[in-house]
């Protein structure tokens, strides 16, 4: 038998009384409760995972849990289909739908894999060399092809069925991974009574403990894992985290976790559990307790399924009971992968060492000598044989090695049927550096460990180079206590002991940066050092040789260590080889950067439970229910939602606005008008405040009456505008535009707080507190007399621009007689919570008269054909009060207010300016386009001399025709000129400039 | 003419069901902001003449007297609670008592939409939408505090230990609503720092 497969016995992980139904490529497979989908996969004889990303090469599982970046699935069916999981952190559950990714049409006959044969024309940066003319064919041809051809998993479409959270939590300590540094750790800072919050990325917390060897106070230490793992979890002080990555780390320990809540269990989805969960931690102090990562080595055609690292095969046997075939070689430079060797010796597996290093005689060596494993030592794999296509290991030649040997001289052949590899431990580095950690390159280790770092993070075990088992315990019950501490001096610390530990001594490792092959390497014989990538240690030395010589330069030319793996394990072998095709050391090469996340995470995660409905705030007014009855259509304004219109049933838009229209022209017309910005201005400088704001006189308002002001910055441009109203000596109401109420309301504490702190002036916005309704329209005092107002409504009580506070039968109002579209207007405001009910009165009392509700756009045609400006329409920013013809509006009379210097600037009083000006079209049919351009000659084609553009376009249904307002150069100066305003498509719409208001023009319908 | 109708924000916005907390609007909570100077004793005096106690100069602290009760906003804002009926009295009276004083005393009852949400959890499903630490010492109960509340801003008021007001602008009012009703929901419960299964 050559095939992966279940042992008898063993199998920690793994429930044997609970079998579980999956499916993989739709085939159907049984597994245990407690597999992953990379066991269970293996259980039934397969070991093919998908093809490579660039050779599209057979491959299999390499590692045991997310350092997996070759058995990348995709997992679910339909819309929860999610690709790119690493099968080895896959739980298998029943029912679960699982498929192999980058393949067509079927693993085990890929059509791209001709690339693999023509791998010699497509080396590194082939793309960048090969796709770069015509430049054209670039985004239409080459990279649609070049997409489908390399890349990953496919989205799902359509909605996620699924519930997702984000969570903001502080903790005094937080602890990442859970090994037995992670454990001692948290056990330490716990003990002090500090908040602490201990995380990973496992289901179970332990680490890699159960496969480490070696006893903790007697304990196996598996056990000692679970003992401390549960009291853990039973303190009230600790928050314990499993299937939790910490996926990113930021400033001021700002640290990111991805929890996955119930992708292991289709149940609690059924039941609404929140399938992720991100944690937004903001943690005292860190401590890194990730680990370490073993590491490949880089031999010919190490990427052959069947080939992985040591630590997996030992795994998948321990953990899982599952041999990855039937006879393997383990190849090494170091003791650790020895205990491989022991644990397939004993589970009935055939074995046989292979050691780069010229003598192994540490404990473990020595031990798997004893128990009759044969073991080479000063040799190394230099060829993986392969049944055709690469599917199936038949045996590996072994050669003679001495470090710095070029060349094999002699080559043995071993039948065997995998390979399991160790080239050493790094540290999981990545968090450290996501944040500028430093790190620095240590001899004996031939890795990189921590060094400096300016947050208050801490590495222990592993992650921090530290492996003999004594030495991780007092190291981190030490930083336990510490970050504990330097959170909480105060805190009594009760000390934990830290508990001894026995482990099998272990002699040093000699790097093996590459193993020298048979022939040219770069010839089929292929040294893969970033597997997801599909980048061999002949595209690196390439690389050099074409003058990448910065790593970050090789590390973009080559795609070596990018995308989701992050170079877990390519990191430091990519380095080596670098180093030994440079002269150069490793840390003089340098390293490239570890990019957050460390595994990826979902959107769902990153959206959490904005979606949908909370997906944007959406702004309501108290009416807004009666909108969406009336079957309103809405306009955006900032995040409010105002009615557009209200179609009735056989009317589209532009009827039913033009039947708006000529209903407040003709009779009487209802806004919804609560989104104006409301704000409330009192002390004895208020008046004086108020000149500095506008550009006109509010000291002399008259209690009782309104005002239109205008609003500049300091640059003279217009900013806002609206009506202000004197309610008392030293009290008035503002209004802004609905856009401007936020914004005003800062501005006018800003300059209060910053500039003229001696002004004894407050500034409440009252926006919310009142719903805002304009009763406009020839019938509007009939309306008003209807609904039994406390106070003379006459014409002579209550002239144009006046303001009483009152009631409308049994509502208390403030009613201000102010207009916007040029007829006999009333805005009327109830404090908001009787707005509806005021509301539905006033449609009932204006029925006999006619009284419809008009939207928006309404709105904007009446006023446009009155000529009133829209701050924002016929002003961009660069517009002046001068240029909208609202210069007299700019007091001359005051001493200073926010932007009068400017207006003397020379640019803005220069013969240039563009003004404001009305536009009746020749044909009266035709409506500008909003935005239309001017030009001063009309030509074939752009670029035209532009001397203006259309601010404001409508067609009018009182005048029966087209209006517009526009900017246009001198534009008051060119009365009667007719422009030409070319559209896309070759029409030249030519109109006449007139004077801006088009409708009542002596104002007769606002006094009556 | 009819009778006057009165609407909550909330009234007309989805029942809670399913829960792990119990949600509800308070709809008639009477609310003043008054603006003056904490540093005008003239002011300080006049105001307590009519609350009956002084100004909570604290940051984020409150004080209650009787059935009113007054948040600090700022250093010279603060929020006045009452019953809806009391609140126009209270506000003559204020008015009154600072004739002449530099101050600025608003009803704005309307506002804002008062959310209460009461029982144990409540802190975490809150840390669903602030990242304010609701756990650590300092919310204790008269807390308040304005805060980011998922995309929008809202002030937190700590009523007892797991009963909370929280005060949104009135057009939002559905928003935040919504916001607690998906983040509520009793499946989505999360315990923190309590007693969990032995990950093992």
């Amino acid at each position: 038998m050559s095939k992966p497969h279940r042992l008898s016995t063993g199998g920690r992980f793994i429930d044997r009384t609970k079998r579980i139904h999956f499916s993989f490529d739709g085939k159907q497979l049984t597994g245990f409760a407690g597999d992953t989908v990379a066991s269970a996969v293996h259980a039934n004889g397969q070991r093919v995972f998908g093809r490579s990303f660039k050779y599209h090469r057979p491959r299999g599982v390499i590692g045991l849990g997310s350092e997996e970046m070759n058995a990348l699935v995709g997992v679910g069916d339909g819309v929860r289909h999610e690709p790119n999981l690493r099968a080895t952190q896959v739980e298998l559950h029943e029912g679960l739908i699982a498929v192999s990714q980058n393949r067509w049409p079927s693993l085990k006959f890929d059509v791209g894999a001709i690339n693999s044969h023509v791998s010699r024309f497509i080396p590194g940066g082939f793309y960048y060399k090969t796709f770069m003319w015509p430049q054209a064919l670039w985004k239409h041809v080459y990279e649609p092809i070049i997409r489908r051809a390399a890349g990953l998993g496919k989205a799902p479409e359509g909605r996620d069925p699924d519930t997702y959270e984000n969570i903001h939590v502080h903790c005094d300590v937080l602890v990442i991974g859970a090994g037995v540094a992670g454990l001692a750790a948290a056990e330490a800072a716990a003990a002090t009574g500090a908040k602490v919050i201990i995380a990973d990325e496992n289901p179970r917390f332990g680490g890699l403990a159960d496969i480490s060897g070696g006893t903790i106070e007697g304990q196996a230490l598996p056990d000692w894992a679970s003992v401390k793992a549960s009291m853990l979890a039973d303190a009230g002080n600790v928050h314990v985290l499993n299937r939790t990555t910490v996926v990113g780390h930021w400033h001021h320990n700002f640290v990111m976790l991805f929890e996955r809540v119930a992708d292991h269990d289709p149940a609690l989805l059924a039941a609404g559990v929140p399938r992720h969960r991100l944690w937004k931690v903001r943690a005292g102090q860190v401590i890194l307790a990730t680990g370490s990562i073993e590491r490949p080595i880089a031999f010919a055609n190490n990427d052959r399924p069947g080939v992985m690292l040591a630590s997996a095969a030992r795994g998948m046997v321990e953990r899982y009971g599952v041999s990855p075939g039937s006879s393997g070689i383990v190849f090494t430079n170091n003791d650790d992968a020895y205990q491989t060797a022991i644990v397939l010796k004993d589970a009935g597996v055939g074995v046989r060492v292979v050691d780069s290093r010229s003598r192994a005689e540490g404990a473990l060596p020595n031990k798997a000598r004893e128990m009759g494993i044969a073991v080479d030592t000063g040799s190394v794999i230099s060829a993986v044989n392969t049944s055709w296509g690469g599917l199936n290991i038949t045996d590996v030649k072994v050669a003679s090695y001495r470090k710095g040997q070029g060349r094999v001289i002699k080559e043995a052949k071993v039948a065997c049927d995998f390979v399991a590899m160790s080239g050493g431990w790094n540290p999981a580095l990545h968090l450290w550096c996501h944040n500028g950690g430093k790190i620095r390159f240590d001899d004996t280790l031939q890795t990189f460990r921590p060094d400096r770092h300016a947050d208050a993070i801490r590495a222990v075990g592993a992650a921090n180079g530290t492996f003999v088992l004594s030495n991780i315990l007092e190291e981190a019950y030490a930083a336990g206590s510490a970050a504990a501490k330097a959170v909480k001096p105060e805190a009594t610390s009760i000390a934990v002991s830290v508990p001894t530990a026995v482990q099998a001594d272990e002699k040093p490792l000699e790097p093996i940066w590459f193993a020298p092959a048979t022939g040219k390497y770069n010839e089929g014989n292929k040294h893969f050092i970033d597997y997801q990538n599909d980048v061999t240690a002949a595209d690196l030395e390439l690389a050099q040789r074409e003058g990448y010589e910065s790593v970050e330069h090789t590390k973009r030319y080559t795609t070596f260590g990018m995308a989701t793996d992050q170079g877990k394990t390519s990191n430091l072998n990519g380095l080596g080889i670098l180093s030994e095709a440079t002269g150069k050391t490793i840390p003089e090469i340098g390293v490239t950067t570890f990019r957050p996340p460390y595994t990826p995470f979902s959107f769902g995660s990153v959206a959490g439970p904005l979606t949908k409905n909370l997906f944007l705030p959406i702004r309501r007014t108290a009416i807004y229910q009666w909108h969406l009855d009336q079957g309103a259509v809405w306009e955006p304004v900032g995040q409010w939602r105002r009615a557009y219109t209200y179609p009735k049933a056989g009317e589209d838009k532009h009827a039913s606005i033009d039947r708006e229209i000529l209903c407040v022209r003709n009779k009487v017309g209802l806004l919804d008008a609560s989104t104006l910005g409301k704000i409330e201005i009192k002390g004895p400088d208020a008046a004086e405040f108020l000149d500095r704001m506008y550009t006109n006189m509010f000291s002399t308002l008259k209690v009782g009456k309104c005002r239109y002001g205008l609003m500049m910055n300091e640059l003279g441009f217009l900013s806002d505008d609206g009506v202000t109203v004197r309610l008392g000596d030293d009290h008035f109401l503002m209004h802004t535009t609905s856009g401007g109420a936020d914004r005003i309301a800062a501005w006018l504490e800003e300059w209060l707080q910053t500039e003229w702190t001696h002004y004894r002036v407050f500034v409440t916005p009252v926006t919310e507190q009142w719903s805002q309704f304009a009763i406009a329209g020839p019938r509007a005092r009939d309306v008003l007399a209807k609904l039994e107002p406390s106070f003379d409504i006459s014409h002579e009580a209550l002239p144009h621009m006046s303001f009483v506070e009152g009631k409308l039968g049994p509502y208390p109002i403030r009613l201000f007689r102010i207009s916007f579209s040029g007829e006999l207007s009333y805005e009327v405001a109830t404090p908001s919570n009787f707005g509806l009910g005021l509301w539905k009165d006033i449609l009932a009392a204006g029925a006999e008269f006619g009284l419809e509700a008009y939207g928006t756009e309404a709105l904007h045609v009446l006023r446009a054909e009155k000529g009133y400006i829209v701050v924002g329409d016929e002003t961009d920013g660069t517009t002046t009060p001068v240029d909208v013809g609202l210069d007299g509006l700019v007091s001359k009379k005051k001493a200073d207010f926010i932007g009068k210097r400017s207006l003397e600037q020379s640019y803005l009083k220069g013969p240039d300016r563009k003004q404001l000006v009305g536009l009746l079209t020749e044909d009266p049919n035709d409506v500008l386009p909003d935005g239309a351009y001017a030009v001063r000659h009309v030509k074939d084609k752009p670029p035209m001399e532009m001397i203006g553009q259309v601010t404001s376009s409508y067609k009018s249904p009182t005048l029966g025709r087209s209006i517009a307002m526009a900017l246009i150069q001198n534009g008051r100066s060119r009365m009667g000129e007719t422009l030409s305003f070319p559209l896309p498509g070759g029409k030249v719409i030519r109109a006449k400039i007139t004077d801006t208001v088009f409708y009542d023009k002596e104002g007769a319908k606002l006094n009556v | 003419m009819s009778e006057l109708s009165y609407t909550s924000p909330l009234a007309g916005a989805a029942a809670p069901a399913g829960l792990s907390v119990s949600l509800r609007e308070i709809p008639d909570r009477g609310m003043i902001d008054l603006r003056g100077l904490a540093t005008d004793a003239d002011f300080m005096a006049a105001v307590k003449s009519v609350l009956g106690v002084d100004l909570p100069t604290e940051p984020r602290t409150s004080v209650s007297w009787g059935d009113i009760k007054v948040l600090w906003l700022s250093i010279d804002q603060w929020l006045i609670l009452s019953t809806r009926t009391k609140m126009h009295e209270l506000l003559a009276s204020l008015r009154g008592a600072l004739l002449g004083i530099h101050s600025l005393a608003v009803d704005v009852s309307d506002m804002r939409v008062v959310i209460r949400i009461e029982g144990e959890g409540s802190r975490e499903i809150l840390m669903k939408g602030t990242s304010l630490d609701l756990l650590s010492g300092e919310y204790t109960p008269g807390t308040c505090r304005r805060m980011r509340f998922a995309e929008i801003a809202a002030l937190l008021h700590v009523v007892e230990g797991e009963i909370f007001d929280i005060y949104v602008f009135r057009s939002y009012a559905n928003y935040a609503w919504d916001f607690l009703l998906a983040t509520a929901r009793e499946p989505a419960k999360i315990t923190l720092f309590g007693q969990q299964p032995a990950p093992v």
